[in-house]
């Protein structure tokens, strides 16, 4: 035990020779600064880097995390608005920053976004939008995002930010309108193969559903890996199913099942019910990696759920407006019986009722 | 050493008044230990309370000291001052075996107390009271601008800080020629 005294003894001496403290915030050691700056907000940290450079240096080393970060505007006159909602709730605005550009730099370097909404116009061909879209574009580094989304966005802007979001990326989510997609650029990135949720919304590409399965297939991806389109034109299930004729394991009007390389993993398409009527447009779809172990009794009916996630505002619409009665139960089903490519027989009779029931 | 027990009444940790009348085993005594700042100050500190400090912690857990050694040795923290010291020993005890809370609004506002807390919470490694502290710091500056964050903290501008490391240069310089120069002279 006297040796452990003699020890102790000595570190406190140790500690009794070191300098004594003091008190100005330029002679706190470099982590404490860091932790007091991990404590405030995106405006005081702002604020301070803009103190000195060292400071910045300091500040510019520090994560922040955002709920949520919105981009939105046009690149054509460098026009665009940022909003960050901090974690606790509060959201900063700018909209008359003189170095948007600047300000970006240093959002994409230190913000871990929690979700990421960016919506930058497409560019007309104004004279300095290329150049306003190469500074947007060359000031992302590395981008830490969880959820991200896109308005209507230009697509090489999607691109370049889906290409430099770290991995983990845990849902996508796109809007076509109007807006075409270069999809096989998109599909070969790899956080959105790896990602676990991705939906396109008026995505008119009708190959891009086996595309995807192809990828899933590939990967190996995990079971619950969601791919989610709404198509602005008729599609069947031809087209998915000419892809895989081999790995065809059930098909009906409404889903396909497939299986893949691995023995515990199926992948399932499923077609959502529009209230309006089955020709009506847009037509919904979802692509899920299903356990191989899934009985179709396990199938999840609730379609409106998932077309909810992928267009929110289309029940509302509908629901907010009473004259639109759905299409009635004889003409789905009509529709369902007619459809050219169901030769199959349908395992569960009840599901046209059941998904009309909604 | 001042042998001054100050603290002890707020840093022993609250007696029972009456003993629990079914308890089924003896209680194991809380053993303290003793602790000085830069003005000597001695502080009895319960080892429960001390806990919070991983540091102290560290040096205290293969220890085994009996009640007069540990007073005979108590843990000296020159580098600390006094009041400060006696705020880290008081908040060890108030929150001794207690979940730490989100918030702890008691924390100095003084901007040189609190850069010595933070100090000596830093160096004795107490967790939650360093983050605390370092919200609080976040505070001094909430709303502020650079101008004014700059006043508060007295951070220099770039140009200052260039002027003062030009000076240090030369004076450093001069140092070395008058180093050179005095060691020609004793080779001669």
């Amino acid at each position: 035990m006297s040796s452990d005294i003699q020890k102790s003894i000595k570190t406190t001496e140790k500690l009794a020779n070191d300098s004594i403290y003091d008190t100005n915030w330029c002679d706190m050691p470099s982590e404490i600064k860091a932790k007091c700056i991990g404590k405030m907000e995106f405006k005081e940290r702002l604020s301070l880097r803009s103190t000195a450079k060292a400071e910045r240096s300091l500040v510019d080393s520090q994560k922040i995390k955002f709920q949520k970060g919105v981009l939105m505007g046009e690149l054509d006159n460098g026009d665009f608005e940022v909003s960050l909602d901090s974690e606790n709730g509060n959201t900063v605005s700018f909209k008359t920053m003189k170095d948007r550009l600047e300000l970006m730099k240093y959002i994409w370097k230190v913000g871990v976004f929690e979700e990421l909404n960016v919506s930058i116009s497409p560019l007309f061909g104004e004279e300095e939008a290329p150049a306003m879209k190469e500074k947007f574009i060359g000031n992302t580094s590395e981008i830490s995002a969880k959820n991200v989304g896109f308005g209507h966005c230009d697509t090489d802007i999607i691109l370049y930010i889906l290409r430099n979001t770290k991995n983990g990326v845990e849902s996508i989510e796109m809007n076509a309108f109007g807006n075409p997609h270069p999809f096989d650029d998109i599909l070969a990135i790899p956080q959105v193969q790896n990602t676990k949720y991705w939906h396109i919304e008026y995505h008119n590409q009708t190959d891009a559903l086996h595309k995807v399965a192809q990828v899933w297939i590939d990967n190996n991806s995990s079971i619950g890996s969601t791919f989610q389109l709404s198509i602005d034109t008729n599609v069947s299930f031809d087209d998915f199913k000419g892809h895989f004729t081999e790995r065809i394991i059930t098909t009906s009007t409404k889903r396909a099942r497939i299986s893949t390389n691995n023995p515990d993993h199926h992948i399932l398409l499923e077609r959502g019910w529009n209230p309006y009527g089955v020709y009506f447009r847009p037509q919904f779809f979802r692509l899920t990696v299903i356990s191989a172990d899934m009985k179709e009794s396990d199938y999840d009916d609730n379609c409106k759920e998932w077309i909810r996630k992928l267009d929110p505002y289309f029940f509302n619409n509908w629901e907010n407006n009473v004259d639109d009665d759905p299409v009635p139960v004889d003409d789905q089903e009509d529709f369902w019986e007619h459809l050219p490519v169901d030769d199959s027989d349908d395992s569960d009779d009840s599901d046209d009722d059941q998904m009309l029931n909604l | 050493m001042s042998s001054t027990e100050q603290g002890t009444s707020s840093a022993a940790p609250a007696e029972p008044t009456t003993a629990p009348e079914s308890a089924a085993a003896p209680e194991v005594p809380e053993s303290f230990y003793y602790v000085h700042g830069k003005d000597k100050v001695v502080h009895k500190v319960s080892a429960g309370a001390l806990q919070h400090s991983a540091l102290i912690h560290g040096m205290i857990s293969n220890l085994g000291y009996t009640e007069e050694q540990a007073k005979a040795n108590p843990f000296p923290f020159e580098n600390i001052d006094g009041d400060i010291l006696q705020m880290v020993v008081d908040w060890c005890n108030q929150h001794k075996g207690k979940p730490t809370p989100p918030e702890d609004t008691n924390l100095p506002k003084q901007k040189e107390k609190l850069f010595d807390l933070v100090l000596a919470v830093n160096y004795l490694e107490i967790k939650e009271l360093l983050t605390y502290c370092c919200k609080q710091v976040a505070m001094m500056v909430k709303g502020k601008s650079p101008e004014e964050i700059r006043e508060i903290w007295m951070i220099p501008t770039d140009a200052e800080d260039e002027a003062a490391e030009k000076e240090a240069k030369k004076r450093a310089g001069k140092e070395a020629a008058g180093e050179t120069a005095a060691a020609a002279g004793d080779a001669k």
